[in-house]
């Protein structure tokens, strides 16, 4: 009962929305649209969904290939940083440097170096997820409570059997709170990386609604890159919760 | 046995309680460990702390020594010291089995159970247990078979396969025990295992590791708060000073065995006690006025 009323609720508040959004697009119906009802935008999508699920599955491509790299240079990066202290002081303040720098600034140089293709979108989704997974893996890793290290190493663990069997799972929530993040970084990375150049992708097609002024269109898509951003989402965390359910603390 | 003579250590004849605990090795075999003239001075920031001086003790094989103390004597410092986590001052010696060892060549050699559990919540109770076979690279299965037959003898049947987080304290303690066992070393080292228990169940947990430790004969240093516990447990109570800690005493327990828990209401039990009492309370007081100058 209880839990039927609370997922019940946030259901009818989003209904409420939707119905207060068509009304008021209805009663303000002109010419431009600036607020189009969303009966128009179904019937767009419908209308266009052969294109927009191409753009889909291209921004999705990049994401995801953004996002397994940057996990994995960033978790490399944080478990080196963890164990290795000079290397730690040599290249960390490096990597925070080279996150001072918006991104934007590097696109174009980015299209340079990687060409016009589905790499150039994918280096600017990885150059936003690889750092905070570095961080939490780096803090994770360390942030282990050392009299748990001592027991391991009074049975006479050495320090790989120490990272394997006690720092690597202690650090994992945290690894897998900087996934969630990454998620929604790396999708950002893929839109704004196909804005300066290509010809499928959702940024692009944001792109060409824009300059088409077609309001309609403009908001389909932005309920595709909405589904696309929450459903990756969705997944990461349901993973999270299934395999790594303990917490940071005990 | 030794008589119940109070062995009673003056702190500037350190090595009296080496020479007591020599005349009764004769009779059991040479000491599995022998600890002389250990001193620890932890030196965070500047500030020297003098955490145990001059520290002589000697266990026998099979003996089963209570160590107690005022909190922050430096008991946990000494159980650090002899697993090898934590290098003594030079100076002091230890031997195990007779040979000299020192700091890191401990590592490995003494099975240890710190004052927390320290269980690892990923992990199941029966993959817990078994983590110090793993590190001594058995294969799991072979590992979990060997741990699978203790089950019945902790009470913990029917657990094998739960998380730490869903065992109550006294069964988490028990699985930190098993574990402790499977890392099946001659010496054992029990750092206040039924600190956090509430009274029924310690009487019931200290029955229970008397039982254990008849049937498996290791020798075990266990440290605890309560003097009833030390006497319950121990072939022979050592008493620490406050800190810097030293050892103030070392008596035999000559209580036949098994031991009842009736034994504590003896007048022999009570006579023991009201010795190491007498003790203690001084300690625990000089511990006591030294933090509240401090304070
Ligand atoms: N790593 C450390 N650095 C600095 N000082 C320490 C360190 N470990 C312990 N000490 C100090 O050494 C003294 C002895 O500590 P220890 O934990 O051995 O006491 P204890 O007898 O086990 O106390 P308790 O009965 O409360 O567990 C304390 O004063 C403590 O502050
Ligand atoms: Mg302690």
């Amino acid at each position: 009962m209880t839990s039927w009323r609370n997922q019940a609720t946030p259901v009818a508040a989003i209904v409420i929305v939707l119905i207060a959004w068509e009304l008021l697009a209805r009663a303000n119906a002109s010419p431009n649209m600036l607020l189009p009802p969303i009966t128009a935008v179904l019937a767009d999508i419908w209308a266009n969904l052969e294109i927009l699920l191409r753009g889909v599955r291209r921004t999705l491509t990049e994401t995801l290939l953004g996002l397994v790299f940057g996990a994995a240079f960033g978790f490399v990066a944080g478990a080196v940083f963890a164990q290795v202290r000079i290397f730690e002081k040599m290249f960390f303040p490096l990597f925070v440097v080279s996150q001072t720098v918006p991104v934007i600034a590097f696109g174009a140089l980015v299209v340079m170096w990687f060409g016009n293709g589905i790499m150039s979108k994918v280096v600017i989704a990885f150059y936003l997820t690889f750092f905070p997974v570095t961080v939490n893996t780096h803090r994770g890793l360390l942030s282990v409570d050392q009299q748990r290290v001592d027991l391991l190493r009074a049975f006479g663990a050495s320090s790989w059997k120490i990272f394997w069997s006690l720092r690597l799972p202690a650090a994992l929530p945290s690894i897998m709170a900087s996934l969630l993040l990454g998620v929604s970084l790396s999708l950002i990375g893929a839109i704004v990386g196909e804005w300066f150049g290509d010809t499928v992708g959702l940024g692009i097609l944001l792109v060409q609604a824009m300059y088409a002024e077609d309001m309609v269109r403009l908001w389909s898509i932005i309920v595709f890159c909405g589904l696309l951003g929450t459903g990756l989402y969705g997944i990461v965390a349901w993973f999270a919760r299934r395999y790594v359910w303990w917490g940071t603390e005990y | 046995m030794a008589g119940s003579a109070l062995d009673r250590v003056e702190t500037d004849k350190p090595y009296e309680a080496l020479a007591v605990t020599g005349k009764a090795e004769a009779s059991a075999g040479s000491p599995i460990i022998e600890l002389a003239q250990l001193t620890k001075t932890f030196d965070s920031s500047g500030q020297k702390v003098v955490a145990i001086e001059g520290v002589d003790l000697a266990v026998r094989p099979g003996e089963f020594v209570t160590l107690v103390g005022p909190s922050g004597c430096g008991k946990s410092t000494l159980f650090n010291i002899v697993s090898g986590l934590l290098d003594a001052d030079t100076g002091g010696k230890i031997h195990f089995k007779g040979e000299e060892r020192q700091g890191k060549e401990l590592l490995g050699t003494v099975s240890f159970m710190p004052q927390r559990d320290l269980l690892l919540p990923w992990r199941r109770v029966i993959d817990n247990a078994v983590i110090a076979l793993e590190v001594e690279g058995m294969r799991r299965k072979e590992a979990r078979e060997k741990a699978q037959v203790m089950f019945q003898e902790f009470g913990l049947a029917g657990f094998e396969r739960h998380y730490p987080h869903q065992l109550s304290g006294g069964m988490r303690q028990r699985v930190a025990l098993m574990r402790t066992f499977l890392f099946e070393r001659d010496l054992m080292l029990l750092d206040e295992p039924f600190g956090a228990l509430d009274a029924l169940t310690r009487v019931m947990m200290q029955r229970w590791l008397l039982g254990i430790w008849q049937r498996h004969r290791r020798s075990i240093l266990f440290i605890t708060h309560d003097v009833d516990e030390a006497i319950f447990l121990g072939d022979r109570v050592v008493v620490m000073t406050a800190r810097p800690g030293r050892i103030k005493l070392s008596r035999e327990i000559d209580l036949p065995r098994p031991r009842d828990p009736h034994v504590t209401t003896t007048p022999e039990f009570l006579a023991i006690k009201a010795d190491l009492m007498e003790a203690i309370e001084e300690e625990s007081m000089k511990s006591f006025m030294s933090q509240d100058e401090r304070g």
